[in-house]
Order: C-alpha cells, then sequence, then structure tokens
C-alpha cells in the first residue's frame, strides 16, 4: 500500500522537526519544501476522494469475485469506514484477486482475464491523483 | 568535526597536502544518495567537486563502487559525464561510503514532473539525449572498468536476471497487495523477450531529470548511474520511454521527441535493431521495475520515521501513476499469453 494520507501529513511535520545542519539549509531546504508543497496538494484530493475509492473498489473487486465463484471475504465491521478498516478489507480482497487471477490465466479464461484486466484499469483511474501543471522551462 | 572539515582531511590525505572545503551545499532530489556540491581549495587552486554519499534511508538500494566505475568508464568515452575523483568504501570517512567527482557547473535538471520542460530546445535536446543513449549502447563493455565488479549475464539470460531481481525486490518490501503488478510480472515470464542483441552497459537511470541542460539546447552531463549493470541495451530504451518521463506529453517521448524519431535516432547511434516485441517487453519490465522502486519507496518511509518527503512522493504519487501505466499497458498486450 501507498503510504496513507495520514501518514504524509505527519511526514510533512517530521520533514521539519529536526533542523538541518548547515549544508542543508539553502538549495536543499528550498527543494524540501517544495515536495512537502506538493504532497500537501495532492492529500485535500485524497482526502477528498479516499475513503469513496476504496469503499468502490472493495465492492468491485468483491463483485467481480464473487461472480468468478470465489467466496469472499466480508469486512470485520463493515460499518468502520475507517481508511485502515478498509485497507485491511482491501489487502484480502487483493489477496484472492490476485490468486483468482493467476488462475484464470493457467486455465486460459480469457473472459475472466480480460474482465480482471478492466476492474485494474478502473482501480488504478480511480486512485490516481492529478498534479496541476507546472511550468518547466 | 564538521562534515566540510571531514571532507578536508579526507582529501588532504588522499592528495598529500592541506585542502580546505568551501561552500559545502547539499542538493535536492533523489534518494539514492546525498548529494552536496563543494569547492576544495589547494594553495591557490580551487577544485569544484561533488560528493555523493550513500543516504541512510534510501529509495533504492545500490552500488556506489558501480556508480563510480559507470563514471570511469565512460568519462572521456564521448559521453558527457563528471571525472571521477575518488571512491572510498570505508564507513570511517564520512560516517557512510561515498565518492566524490567533478562538478559540472553549466546545466540544470528537468523535474519530471513539469510541463514542456525543454521549451523551444526540446527536439535539440531530444537528439543528443537518444543519440547519447545509442552511444551507450553500442559501447563494448569489455575492458571497462565497470565490467571489473558488474556481473555479465549471457544475452538469452539478460530479460530474467532483471526480472528475478525486480520482482524479488517487490516480494521483499510489499506492505500491501498489488495485483496490478503481479499480473504484470505474471505476463512477463509467460512472454520472455528474445535474447540480447548484445551485452552493453545499461545507465538503469536513463530518463528526463537524470541530466543537465545548459538551457540553451545542450546536455552537459548524463548523471545518475547508480543502478548501472551490464545488460539488454533494451533496457535503458524502455526506461526512458516510460510515459512516467513524458512531461504528460503523450505526442513527445521524454517531453522531447516524437517516438519514431527517437527510436530511429537510438537505431542510428547504438547499430542495433528494434524489435518491436522485445521493446514491448522491456517497456512492461520498466514499468515494474519502476514499481518496485516506488514500493521500496514506500516501505523506506513508512517503516523509517517518515522523515524524507521524496520517499513519501514516490511511494504514493509516481506508484499509483505505474499502476495506471501498467494497467493500460496489460489491456493492450491482448496477444501475449
Amino acid at each position: 500500500m501507498t503510504p496513507t494520507t495520514n501518514e504524509l501529513l505527519v511526514g510533512n511535520f517530521m520533514a521539519f522537526a529536526v533542523p538541518p545542519p548547515p549544508e542543508s539549509m539553502g538549495e536543499f531546504l528550498s527543494g524540501r519544501v517544495s515536495v512537502v508543497g506538493l504532497i500537501s496538494l495532492l492529500a485535500a484530493q485524497e482526502a477528498e476522494t479516499g475513503v469513496a475509492v476504496r469503499v468502490w473498489e472493495n465492492g468491485a473487486i468483491a463483485e467481480l469475485l464473487a461472480r468468478a465463484g470465489a467466496t469472499v471475504p466480508g469486512a470485520a465491521d463493515a460499518s468502520d469506514l475507517s481508511v485502515a478498516a478498509l485497507d485491511a478489507h482491501n489487502a484480502q480482497l487483493r489477496l484472492l484477486l490476485i490468486s483468482v487471477h493467476a488462475s484464470a490465466e493457467l486455465e486460459g479464461n480469457l473472459a475472466l482475464d480480460r474482465e480482471i484486466l478492466s476492474l485494474y484499469q478502473a482501480m488504478a483511474d480511480r486512485r490516481m491523483l492529478v498534479l496541476p501543471a507546472l511550468p518547466g522551462a | 568535526m564538521s562534515l566540510s572539515e571531514n571532507i578536508a582531511a579526507y582529501l588532504g590525505r588522499l592528495w598529500g597536502e592541506a585542502v580546505e572545503v568551501e561552500n559545502l551545499s547539499r542538493i535536492p532530489g533523489g534518494a539514492s544518495r546525498e548529494t552536496y556540491r563543494f569547492d576544495a581549495k589547494l594553495g591557490s587552486q580551487t577544485k569544484a567537486l561533488i560528493l555523493r554519499r550513500d543516504p541512510v534511508g534510501s529509495l533504492i538500494d545500490t552500488d556506489r563502487r558501480l556508480e563510480f566505475l559507470a563514471y570511469q568508464s565512460f568519462y572521456d568515452l564521448g559521453i558527457p559525464v563528471p571525472e571521477p575523483v575518488a571512491l572510498e568504501m570505508a564507513e570511517t570517512e564520512l560516517e557512510r561510503p561515498f565518492f566524490i567527482m567533478g562538478r559540472i557547473d553549466i546545466g540544470k535538471a528537468a523535474s519530471p514532473f513539469t510541463v514542456e520542460a525543454y521549451g523551444d530546445h526540446a527536439a535539440a535536446i531530444g537528439h543528443q539525449f537518444f543519440s547519447y543513449l545509442g552511444q551507450i549502447a553500442k559501447a563494448d563493455p569489455k575492458g571497462m572498468p565497470i565490467s571489473t565488479v558488474a556481473p555479465a549475464p549471457s544475452l538469452d539470460t539478460c530479460w530474467s536476471v532483471a526480472l528475478d531481481y525486480w520482482a524479488g525486490v517487490i516480494e521483499a518490501d510489499l506492505l500491501h497487495p498489488q495485483p496490478i503488478v503481479y499480473a504484470a510480472i505474471r505476463k512477463l515470464r509467460r512472454n520472455p523477450p528474445p535474447p540480447a542483441q548484445k551485452l552493453s552497459v545499461v545507465h538503469g537511470d536513463y530518463r528526463t531529470g537524470n541530466f543537465l541542460h545548459d538551457g540553451l539546447g545542450k546536455i552537459t552531463a548524463i548523471l545518475d548511474w547508480e543502478m548501472a549493470h551490464l545488460g539488454d541495451p533494451l533496457e535503458d530504451l524502455g526506461w526512458a520511454l516510460d510515459p512516467l518521463w513524458g512531461h504528460y506529453d503523450p505526442t513527445q517521448v521524454s517531453g522531447m521527441l516524437p517516438r519514431d524519431e527517437a527510436l530511429a535516432l537510438w537505431q542510428a547511434q547504438s547499430g542495433l535493431e528494434i524489435d518491436q516485441r522485445a521493446l514491448d517487453w522491456w517497456s512492461l519490465f520498466n514499468a515494474v521495475k519502476g514499481q518496485a522502486i516506488w514500493t521500496s519507496a514506500a516501505k523506506e518511509f513508512r517503516t523509517g520515521g517518515g522523515t524524507d518527503p521524496v520517499l513519501g512522493f514516490s511511494g504514493w504519487y509516481t506508484a499509483r501513476r505505474h499502476d495506471k501505466i501498467i494497467a493500460d499497458r496489460l489491456a493492450s498486450l491482448e496477444g501475449w499469453k
């Protein structure tokens, strides 16, 4: 799993918690400030959509696995919408998805393979973060 | 003693005369080495130098000896690289292993996450970028300093050596199941590429952002050889072409040139053919390799106290972009088993 918003924002604080040595005060420090700024910007997107994306992904994987005939693990507490709880359920579902996909490939089940590949695209699409156009030249 | 004083003491012993270190300043970017610029004064002479020191926590585990030998291998061979000065593997001098090289002051590196990074000079820079890569591919590694240390895989195992390594990194550092990259690894194993046409020095991270340009259309230094090794030259080409390094412009590879033009330049300089199936394999492989690097970054960030935001950004934003790149590529490889 990529770092959570919580970890990233704590990291932004930790990046400046210890005063840097003199040789890291100039260009390096301003570079670090830029990265912290980018993380904050992207964290705003994740704060807005992170729970909804996880709920959607867990539902989409569970639905596909059920159609494929797998025994789908339920969430420990379906009413718990914390990121930690959703990620824990997501890990169970993803592990089963990996196994079902590998079996489909071995069995030559092209229809299921295509369906899973389409799901991967949708999962990746929904988790994408969008950087604004940063001028370069 | 301060870092400046330790560097001065080390160089003084190395060169056999008193050295003063001035203007020591850490350079941002990357997380596989700590990079510092400084001036070393010996009497009336001033040397402009760079220190590359192993970090406490790293984006990737790399061998500083290989990086140093890569600079030695290509210095004076027509590829603009800094002059290697000293390699120190002991941890007694500056706490961690390091090397020192000459500093090329003319030029700046572009961030991969900017648009139109090279402005009106994109085509000129792209011409040099892909030509230099072709020259690196063409060079015979036999007799080069890097060949004294880097393992030489056989032509038909370049792919499996590379894939085994990066799949192993993912396996070791994964903190959450990643079905997309796992599917890519299985697909790569089921569909091996043809043997490499030749064994080459592979830069390992040849991309936009890892070279300096003078703002007027000239590349002044090819840098960041920390992942250099021997292998299939198409590996570097696949990495350079990865959409992650495209500056958000799907019509130009590396934000520089149309794809066909870049490939033609590489072919002309390397004297090698580009087998489309082989390039497809190495392109998917490189997206997996990228995901392995970001997986390691995420682990390092989460287990290392989260103090380096570059690791956090790499393990998050770039990881998600590579998931998207891999998912799209997998869907487009219908003809593969």
